[in-house]
């Protein structure tokens, strides 16, 4: 019998999707999101994360920039 | 996410959209007319002059009979344009067959016109009344002024020392697409906003002035009245002065609107009183496709990401402000740098990174705008990969299918999903899909016709 189960897929390059298992691997195991690791570049989580996952992205973007202060 | 994109065509896109009653008592005037056809894909022009002389309908089967083959589509484009104008009737014969005819007042309109020549209502003034008429470059410094001028009390209005005459609930009109106001806060500039900041001023004006003509029935002004007079602005001359007694009640009401946007500049003499044409207006009726006018530039941009701008303009500053930091002011430079923090500003409020090459290509100071390329190749990659790095990750809703019974029925599914264009990812082997929600339904239906 088929099966379906309803998630966001995420489309991305290899060190984002390193971060991306990483963040997974880094929470207790009763919020671990990702469902399936597709292949290197693709992965399917549970719909609820994306927020969560493009707010962690910015933040680390953040951390790893410099302002000059005035 | 969705691109929200200010779309800045012409005028004939608006006449096109006029009630058929509007549009025959338009084609009265024969300016508009002439501005119509000049409008009209060279195909168009052809027929209408083709036909100008014909009283009877004419077979659409002839009309194609005079293209090849292969022009077949620009056939088509033409007729719907002449057909979208009302400048062509279509009608049904007895035969059945389609048949065309030129819109009888648009034909005498064109007709007179191209006899007696077109005559405006109105002369220039002689030289002897109207002393010191601007010069051309003068005008166009004044347009330029006036224009800018608005410009900042659009977007805010304490930037401006002397605001214009304009009445805020115009003001208003205009700003309501730009900017957005939460209670009690100042008001913010929208996504369109921004866009709307970097466009072209041609692309700009004409914003504003379709947004003035939409405007127009709730100031109860007929569009119609207002669309006619200023296609006729666009046929007077730059620089020469007009009467303004030569102008019915209606205009004179409009015509200081017009004068506050740099679109005429209004003179007074010992008895009469004047309007000048700038360029804006005759800018007007032609498409925005065509007019190549060119300012003069004023920003720098070096290799080391440090932006120069020999401006002694405020609205200036305010847009270069958009996407870059402004270190210092001098009297007639503005200095910055782009940043990563200061683009990342943009892109949140919408701007994208062809946004901002765009505009300071085309802004380019005399002294590198012939260079090529114009903008450090340096600054403007890397400006796309910042906005690029903001787009690392995409994220799709889907379903994720497994445990297919047999090949045929994943192969199947997966071609279902294809033909809807909305299958992200498949691996044959193991037999695994990922599908777009919205396709879902449609695959659910494809497995349950395989049962």
């Amino acid at each position: 019998m088929v099966n379906a189960i309803k998630g966001v897929f995420i489309s991305c390059d290899i060190p984002m999707a390193q971060y991306i298992i990483n963040m997974n691997a880094s929470v207790p195991a009763s919020d671990k999101f990702i469902i399936h690791i597709l292949d290197s570049t693709h992965m399917f989580v549970q719909p609820q994360v994306e927020q969560m996952i493009r707010s962690q992205i910015a933040k680390f973007r953040e951390d790893n920039t410099y302002v000059k202060p005035n | 996410m969705p691109e929200v994109r200010i779309i800045a065509k012409n005028f004939m896109d608006m006449v096109a959209s006029m009630p058929a009653m509007k549009l025959d008592k338009l084609y009265e005037n024969g300016f508009i007319c002439e501005a119509i056809l000049r409008s009209l894909p060279p195909l168009g022009k052809k027929y209408v002059l083709q036909l100008l002389h014909i009283d009877v309908p004419v077979a659409a089967k002839l009309l194609e009979e005079w293209v090849l083959p292969d022009g077949y589509t620009k056939h088509r484009v033409a007729i719907d344009r002449l057909v979208q104008l009302r400048v062509f009737v279509e009608a049904v014969d007895r035969k059945n067959d389609k048949t065309y005819k030129l819109n009888p007042t648009f034909q005498k309109s064109l007709q007179k016109l191209l006899v007696h020549g077109g005559t405006l209502p109105r002369e220039p003034m002689p030289s002897n009344i109207t002393v010191r008429l601007p010069t051309l470059d003068d005008l166009e410094a004044y347009a330029l002024q006036q224009w800018e001028c608005f410009l900042l009390q659009l977007i805010s209005s304490s930037l401006v020392e002397k605001p214009s005459n304009i009445s805020s609930s115009l003001m208003k009109v205009f700003q309501r697409r730009l900017l957005s106001q939460r209670d009690k806060e100042a008001p913010k500039l929208t996504e369109s906003g921004f866009q709307f900041l970097l466009m072209e001023t041609n692309a700009q004006l004409w914003y504003i002035i379709r947004e003035y003509i939409s405007n127009s029935e709730e100031r109860g002004v007929d569009a119609a009245d207002l669309i006619s007079f200023m296609l006729e602005l666009s046929f007077h001359v730059i620089g020469e002065a007009y009467n303004i007694n030569s102008l019915t009640d209606f205009q004179r009401s409009i015509i200081r609107d017009l004068a506050d946007l740099g679109l005429v500049k209004l003179q007074q003499g010992r008895k009469e009183s004047w309007f000048i044409p700038t360029k804006l207006a005759t800018n007007l009726s032609v498409s925005l496709a065509d007019s190549s006018s060119r300012k003069e530039g004023f920003v720098v941009v070096e290799t080391n990401f440090r932006v120069y701008a020999y401006s002694t303009s405020r609205l200036h500053c305010e847009i270069l402000r958009l996407f870059s930091k402004v270190e210092y002011q001098l009297p007639n430079l503005i200095v910055g740098a782009i940043t990563k923090e200061s683009l990342y500003n943009a892109f949140e409020n919408g701007i994208t990174a062809e946004q901002i090459i765009s505009f300071l290509q085309q802004n380019a100071h005399p002294r590198v705008a012939d260079r090529t390329p114009t903008v450090p190749e340096n600054v403007t990659d890397q400006i796309r990969l910042w906005e690029s790095d903001l787009n690392r990750v995409e994220m799709t809703e889907a379903y994720y299918y497994d445990e297919f019974p047999s090949r045929d029925v994943f192969e199947g599914a997966c071609d279902t999903a294809r033909e809807w264009n909305g299958l992200l990812w498949e691996d044959s082997k193991k037999m695994h899909m990922v599908v777009k929600t919205g396709v879902h339904t449609y695959v659910r239906e494809y497995l349950r016709s395989q049962k």
